[in-house]
């Protein structure tokens, strides 16, 4: 796996053991996701998932250690199109009220009998500061200040 | 728009690599001076005069916790967005080795075609 954060976005992929049809329905499929999220805890939290796979339909996932103390994510589907692509505007929230909306892309790509999936999340704020970064790229920031160094 | 006098503070403070990694770190987190001090085999007077020079610039933020100065990044906005990003990133990482987990302990689940 390898993760991202140069940029205001989130990228990360991993190579799963299953063809791209079985990925997807268990990736999606509610009752099967109740049981693979909370698959590796040592404590039993709660974990709350109801979905209605279609554009424009929703996913609720609510979990956490215990009632006082739940986070919430509500994904609207964007694009549904199985077992290739899941693009959708998702809104999460922490137990203590505060809340990002992002979009999240997943593809799901057939690759040596298994399934590389690859996940794409876009839309966390920016400052200007950091709009500015995004927009040279840091490799781009870093040859400024050199220029700007060499200026004297 | 960006200040030109805030971009010039900037760069200087960010034409150093140990003030780079300062910020990548503080990227997880807030941390004291002792912290940010620690892998870089540093005074603690060294790193604060490096902390002075990003705070200058408006990169870092810091606060007396005790007998300790708390550091973390510069602007709310960007603190939160960093917060998220690493909220997400366990996330992820939460549910794709769950994901592994399952597949590798179901190794037949049919898949549920629209004729199943």
């Amino acid at each position: 796996m390898s993760t991202d954060t140069t940029d205001l976005e989130l990228r990360t992929s991993r190579q799963l053991p299953a063809p791209p049809d079985v990925v997807w329905d268990v990736y999606t499929d509610a009752e099967k996701q109740k049981v693979w999220f909370s698959i590796l805890d040592e404590e039993p939290g709660i974990v709350r998932i109801e979905t209605d796979l279609r554009v424009g339909g929703r996913q609720t996932a609510v979990w956490g250690p215990s009632e006082d103390q739940l986070f919430t994510e509500v994904q609207t589907f964007v694009e549904v199109d199985p077992p290739h692509r899941l693009v959708s505007d998702t809104v999460a929230s922490t137990p203590d009220g505060q809340t990002m909306t992002t979009r999240i892309t997943l593809t799901f790509t057939a690759r040596d009998g298994g399934t590389f999936v690859e996940v794409h999340q876009t839309g966390f704020p920016s400052v200007e500061v950091r709009d500015f970064f995004v927009e040279m790229g840091w490799q781009g920031a870093f040859d400024r200040i050199e220029a700007y160094l060499a200026r004297g | 728009m960006v200040q030109q006098a805030t971009l010039d503070r900037m760069f200087s403070a960010l034409a150093d690599g140990t003030r780079r990694a300062v910020l990548e770190r503080l990227g997880q987190g807030p941390a004291t001076i002792g912290e940010l001090a620690e892998p870089h085999a540093m005074t603690l007077t060294g790193m604060k005069k490096h902390v002075q020079v990003l705070e200058d610039a408006g990169l870092v933020v810091t606060e007396k916790v005790g007998r300790t100065r708390q550091c973390r990044l510069g602007t709310e906005r960007l603190d939160d967005a960093m917060a998220w990003i690493t909220f997400y990133q366990r996330l992820w990482e939460r549910r794709l080795d769950g994901l592994e987990a399952y597949l590798l302990l179901h190794p037949a689940t049919p898949p549920k075609g629209p004729d199943s």
